[in-house]
Order: structure tokens, then sequence, then C-alpha cells
């Protein structure tokens, strides 16, 4: 079990991001969706060890972040994508993914190998040298993937991870989320319904802090039979789901 | 979840290792902005800092003076910058992926600092280095001094340092300009307290017009330094009008002030990276590093403002040295700090009048002997006509010294004022006129006044110290044009008296004049000839 939260909750003054959830996960994709301000990101935050909540428990990776040791040991496993990927434009693309591989501890004479690999994954070779102030948004995007992936983490936080990608990268980066999730707990929160139905095999569904729905995708297209919002099987079991949260 | 289900924890490498802090030290230094900012630098540093230090004499002290312009704009430019790039984590939005690494935020922000402090340091040592280069291709004598090398590092440090800890406590984009504003309002503070006024009035006063005092002697070309206010903030301040031209000619420079400066800045610049320690934890405690790093945050605070302290207040009790006239700290001061520097003076002879100058400022000899010897050989084999000409110290004993003939046989002593003549002077005109006449007209008016001389010369002294000036082709003082006071009535009138005599002594053969002063000296000398008794 790579991620342990129980009756987890988070509160920005009076405004409860996080209203009690409990969610374990283990190996493979799992998918976080949910409407804008559903409490997604504070939730990936929380995993990330940067967000402490405000009350319940979080193990992750058999540990407790609050204490310093643990969380150390914690960071060493964890990639993170934020949602909004802030970067130095002076750096290029290696020296970025590298910088945060030495961030993260890694053994020097691993960085060079891991670097190149994390690069060649998101197809970003051909600009491993460039600039990232030359780089399109979707570019960014996948730099942004691979410094998250650079440390083979066993914890791969991602938010919104597609946002800005080619349909053709965002087919090639499906793959990739499910060969990580072969041995690593990838966590993927997600508006883009199509990216959790064909990479992610559990799914849950957030709304006003909470989860509402858990299960896999397949279980989350059935509900949706006979509900007329939306254009995909998968968007109608979303919004058949959202909307009986809210009724 | 039992305890066997934990998986194990990945080997952790070795805390700080080395190899990976240095590799992320390199990709800052290598992606810092400060090579862009060098072309501006360089420029600057050429119109401001070669140019000023080409117009002083290649004296070590003075030239090295020039240091504290690259303090003033790399500290400014290098706070500037570190305060930008304390602050790249706020801008740029990388706060939350970085707070996600395992690496404590102190540790990370220590690289991003080290890596703006090489830069900055590294172009401050190197355009310090072309001034010293510059310097030891001209200088005759002595070696560079590293004090104001050393007090300049670890102002550039202090100013680095300030700005990236505000930069990365206040992460907003108008930091770094802010930053800027307020080091160069700091500087130029500074700086004002400590400016030293220079007024340097020549030669003598023969109606009334700009003499000196001269209980010692006559005055020759003194320069008066007035201390405008001396606080404790200006004494640390590492900007600084240049020192006298014999500064580390005659007596060494005690290091006195600039151990205070040191102590100062660095305990501001270490408590600053221990605050930055403290802030970095307070703003992601989760990034903290742990207690140990608190632990030594606040040391390193402790001892910095520890530093800092005691450094201020040994300012604070800064006096004047009574030997050497610069700044002592009793408790750093060094007797051997006041002791004579060891130097055999270079001299030149023609004829029986050798002139001897500091080995230090012995690319002046020429010129100063091509002036006295026309003169030395008018009054050559008069009573008390000197036989050598010396240059000593501009202070002995704490007291500005002036030119006078003393000694037997006579030797006449001059100052170093005739390196700051041919120096740029501080309006920015050379002097160069005004040393040519006063000069001679220093060793005259020493040989004229005899060796205990009144307030000043009389009448016929200064007609005759005229005519021979006239007669080696030199012009006296009193007719150099210059911002001179207006003269009374009875003094202009004095004048015309003096200018009367000194045309009539002047157009007697040499042979005649050197007669009538073999005959007449003592009588000249003890005020008993007047003007209209000359021939």
């Amino acid at each position: 079990m790579n991620v342990d939260m129980r009756d987890t909750h988070r509160s920005f003054g009076k405004n409860r991001a996080v209203a009690g959830v409990d969610l374990q996960l283990g190996t493979g994709v799992f998918g976080l969706l949910g409407p804008n301000g559903a409490g997604k990101t504070s939730l990936l935050r929380m995993l990330a060890t940067v967000l402490p909540p405000t009350s319940g428990e979080i193990r992750l990776l058999g540990r407790d972040p609050r204490g310093a040791a643990a969380r150390r040991e914690i960071r060493r496993r964890l990639g993170y994508l934020p949602q909004s990927l802030g970067y130095y434009p002076s750096f290029t693309v290696v020296e970025f993914i590298e910088y945060f591989a030495l961030l993260k501890e890694m053994p020097s004479s691993a960085i060079p190998g891991a670097v190149a690999a994390a690069v060649e994954r998101v197809d970003l070779g051909a600009k491993a040298r460039a600039k990232l102030r030359t780089l399109s948004g979707g570019m960014l995007r996948r730099v942004g993937i691979a410094q998250a992936i650079v440390n083979n983490p066993d914890l791969l936080l991602l938010d919104e991870p597609t946002a800005g990608l080619d349909p053709e990268q965002r087919v090639h980066f499906r793959g990739l989320l499910r060969s990580l999730g072969g041995n690593s707990t990838v966590v993927v929160s997600t508006h883009l319904v199509e990216d959790v139905g064909t990479a992610c095999s559990e799914v849950a569904l957030m709304s006003a802090g909470r989860i509402v729905f858990r299960g896999t995708p397949d279980e989350l297209t059935a509900r949706g039979a006979g509900h007329e919002v939306g254009d995909a099987p998968l968007e109608r079991g979303y919004s058949a789901v959202l909307a009986e949260a809210r009724s | 979840m039992s305890v066997l289900s934990v998986p194990p924890a990945r080997p952790a490498p070795p805390r700080l290792a080395p190899p990976g802090l240095v590799r992320a030290l390199w990709l800052e230094f290598k992606r810092s902005a400060m090579p862009y900012l060098l072309p501006p630098l360089a420029v600057y540093f050429y119109y401001d800092a070669i140019r000023t230090a080409d117009g002083y004499a290649p004296v070590w002290p003075l030239r090295t003076s020039v240091v504290s312009h690259l303090v003033f704009y790399f500290s400014v430019v290098g706070g500037g910058l570190a305060a930008w790039v304390g602050a790249r984590e706020g801008h740029r939005k990388t706060a939350d992926l970085l707070a996600t690494t395992p690496r404590a935020a102190w540790s990370r922000l220590s690289v991003a600092l080290a890596g703006t402090l090489c830069w900055v340091l590294l172009a401050f040592l190197s355009f310090a280095a072309v001034l010293y280069v510059q310097t030891a291709l001209q200088a005759t004598w002595g070696g560079p001094p590293l004090w104001p090398v050393s007090v300049g590092a670890a102002t550039v440090t202090m100013a680095t340092v300030t700005g990236f800890t505000c930069g990365a406590v206040f992460p907003g984009r108008f930091t770094a300009p802010l930053i800027v504003l307020g080091l160069t309002v700091l500087f130029e503070i500074g700086f004002r307290e400590s400016e030293l006024v220079r007024v340097s009035p020549a030669g003598r006063a023969p109606s009334g017009n700009h003499a000196l005092p001269s209980p010692g002697g006559v005055p020759l070309q003194v320069s008066v330094f007035h201390d405008l206010s001396y606080g404790t903030y200006a004494l640390l301040s590492p900007l600084h009008s240049p020192p006298a031209v014999d500064a580390g000619v005659y007596y060494r420079v005690a290091p006195d002030l600039s151990i205070v400066q040191v102590m100062f800045m660095g305990g501001i610049a270490v408590a600053l990276f221990g605050l930055l320690g403290l802030a970095a934890g307070l703003r992601a405690p989760g990034s903290a590093g742990g207690w140990p790093a608190r632990l030594v945050a606040v040391v390193l605070v402790a001892c910095g403002v520890a530093a800092s302290w005691t450094g201020f207040t040994l300012a604070g009790t800064a006096q004047r040295d009574a030997v050497t006239g610069g700044w002592e700290i009793p408790a750093l001061h060094s007797a051997a700090s006041d002791q004579p520097v060891a130097a055999t003076p270079d001299c030149t002879a023609a004829g029986s009048f050798q002139v001897c100058v500091a080995p230090a400022l012995s690319f002046d000899l020429r010129a100063v002997a091509a002036e006295l010897d026309p003169v030395a050989a008018e009054i050559a084999g008069l009573p008390g006509a000197p036989t050598r000409a010396e240059e000593v110290a501009t202070m002995n004993g704490g007291k500005t010294v002036m030119a006078r003939i003393s000694g037997n046989p006579p030797v006449f002593e001059f100052t170093t004022d005739h390196v700051d003549a041919v120096d740029t002077q501080p309006d920015g005109n050379s002097d160069l006129t005004g040393w040519r006449t006063g000069f001679p007209q220093g060793l005259l008016d020493a040989f004229l006044a005899g060796p205990s001389p009144a307030a000043g010369l009389t009448p016929a002294q200064q007609a005759v110290g005229d005519a021979l000036l006239a007669a080696v082709g030199a012009q006296p003082v009193a007719q150099v044009p210059g911002p001179l006071q207006p003269l009374s009535a009875s003094a202009a009138a004095q004048r015309t008296e003096v200018a009367a005599a000194a045309q009539r002594f002047e157009a007697l053969p040499a042979g005649t004049r050197h007669a009538w002063l073999a005959t007449h000296l003592a009588a000249l000398r003890s005020g008993k000839i007047t003007a209209a008794q000359l021939p």
C-alpha cells in the first residue's frame, strides 16, 4: 500500500478543500476526476507532502510524512507534476531535469543515465539542449513530466499532465502512464475523461472535497447508462455521478 | 499495516554529497545572468576605475584605493542580481515543485546563492586584478596590498547575501530594484559621511594671501584634510576618498580599520545567511531540514551578529594614529604598524646637489630634480644652502610636516605633495603649474627664512626669492593666476614694492647677486634689510 489516507481533511480558513477522504492505493494508475474546486489539487498536494492535512492521517510509501526523516525518504521516492509548472527559462531541458534529479538526492553516478532516459520517455531527445524559454507549452509540459519521473518514483503524482499536449503526444503519454503503473502508484488528476478511460486501472471522482465515486472506468461508464449529459459514455457516467452527488 | 509491509528505504546517499551539490552549483553558475551584466560593468569599469587610477600616481595604496569604486558597483549589481535569484522561486512559481524534493530549502537556496556569489566575487576579483596589474606595471616600489581587496570582497559578499535573503523572504518583482536603490543609498550615505575635503592652498602668503601657519618651517604645497564627520558608520564604510600619497610609503598602513570592516561586513553576511535558513524553514516548514538545520541557522545568526557588533564597537574606539596620522583601533593596533618602512631612497645628483625621493616615488625623481637643481645652483655655497634635498613623510608624530632646511650639512626636506600636484586634483584638474612654481619656491623660502623663521617672509626676503626664481625662469606663486583673495590697499602697495625690488635684484649679474647674498644673508634672514635696501 503506497497511499493510505484516513478521514483526511484540509481547510483554508472557512473553505473546506478536502473533507474526510479515505483512500488506499497500491501500484497502478489511479485517475482522479472532478469539477473545478472539487479538491483534487489540494488532495494531490497533500500526497506530495507540500500541504499537511488539517486533520486525519496520511501514510505514504509506508511512512508518516509528519516526521522529517520519513518525509525526506518519501520525497526521494516521489515524483510530482504540479498543475502550473514553474521553470527557469535559462536552463536547458537536460539541465532542468538534472537539477531536479540532484534535488531528489539521486546518486550522482546514476543521474546522467536517468536524465537521458527521462528525456527519451517524453520524446524530447531532439530538444534536449534547447533552453526552456524556447519551448512550446506542450513541450514544457513534457519537461515537467520528465522531471517527475527522472527518479523512477514509487509514487507519481500528476496534476493535469496532458494539458497542452497534442493528440499524438497524449496517446504516447497514456502508454507511458501504463508502463509506469506497472510497479508504481500513479495518481493522475485530470479533467479529460478519455485519459482516464484508456490509461487508468481505477478512478475516483471528487466533489466538494469528498470522493463520491471509486471504481474502474468501466464501472463509471456503467453509471452513465440512461444519463443524457455528455458525448462519450465515460462522460455520461461522470455527469451522472456528479448530478447524484449534488442532489 | 505491519512493520514488515513497509517497503525498504532506498539507500540514502550521504547527506550533502559533494558531487551532487557541486554539480548543482555548476548548473547555477552556468545559468547565472551575471555574464550578461559583465559587458556594461566592464565599460563602466574602464571609464570610471581604470581612468581614475590612471590619474593617480603609481603608488600602491593610492592606486588600490580605487578598489572602492569596484566595491560600490559590484555590491549594488550583485545585491540586485542576488535579490532577483533569491526571489525566483516566488516569481517563477517553482516553490510547490521544489518543496516536494528531499533537499532542504536552505540547502537549495544556499546553492543558488553560492552560484550568484561565485560570479559576483569572481568578476570583482578579476576587475580588481586588472587594477593591480596596471599598478604593478607602473609602480616603482612596494607590493600589492591585500586589505582593500579583502574589505571589498567582504562588502560585496555582504551585499549579495543581503539581496538574496531579501529576495527569498520577499519574493516580489520589485524586490531587486528596491535592493539596488537601497544599497546605493546606503553606500552614498557612508561615503558622504566619510568624505574628506581636500584643501590645497600653496606656498607663502606675502600680503594676507592664502598663507598657512608655519610653526615648524615654511609650508610647501601643503594639503590639509578636514574630517567633516567621522561617525562609526562612516569609518565602517568601504567607500572613501583616496589616501595621502605617502600612505604606505614611509609608514605601513595599519590594517586595524580594514580588520574591523571585514568583521562588520562578514558578520552581517553570516547573520543574514543564518536568517535565510530560518526564513526558509518558516516559509516551507516541511522543507526546513529539521532541528539541526535550525540550530545551525540560529548559531550563524548569533555569531554573525556578535562579529558585526564587535566590529561596530571596535570602530567606535578608532582614533588617529599619533605617528602616521592614520586610523588605529587600540584593541587591534600593532606597534609594528607605526614603524617606518625601511627602504633605500632613490637619488640623483646634478653636480654637487643631490635629490632623493622614496623608492615608491622614484618615477617622479627626475621632475623633482629638474625643478630644484637650478634654484640650488643659485644659492650654492652660501651659508645654510642645502647640498641635498630629501623627501620626507607628510606626517610625522601625527603632525603635518612642513618643508624646511635642517641639519649640518644642510638638507632641504620636502614632503610628498609634489606627487599630489602631478596627480589629478579633487576638481579633476591637474595642478602642474602650481607645483612647478611652488616647489622650488619652497626651497628658496626655507633658505631665506633661515633656521628659525617668523610667521612669514619679510618683503625683502620675498623680493630676493622672487628674483632668484625669475633668474631660473620660474614664476613666483604670488604672480601665478589663481583664486587669490582681494588685496587690501596696503598689501597691494607692499606687493608693488616687493616686485620692484625683485626686478632690481634680478637685473644684477648672477655673480653680483651671489656675492651680495654671501655678505648680507644673515641680515636678510634676521629681517634687518628692507625691500628698498636691496641693490
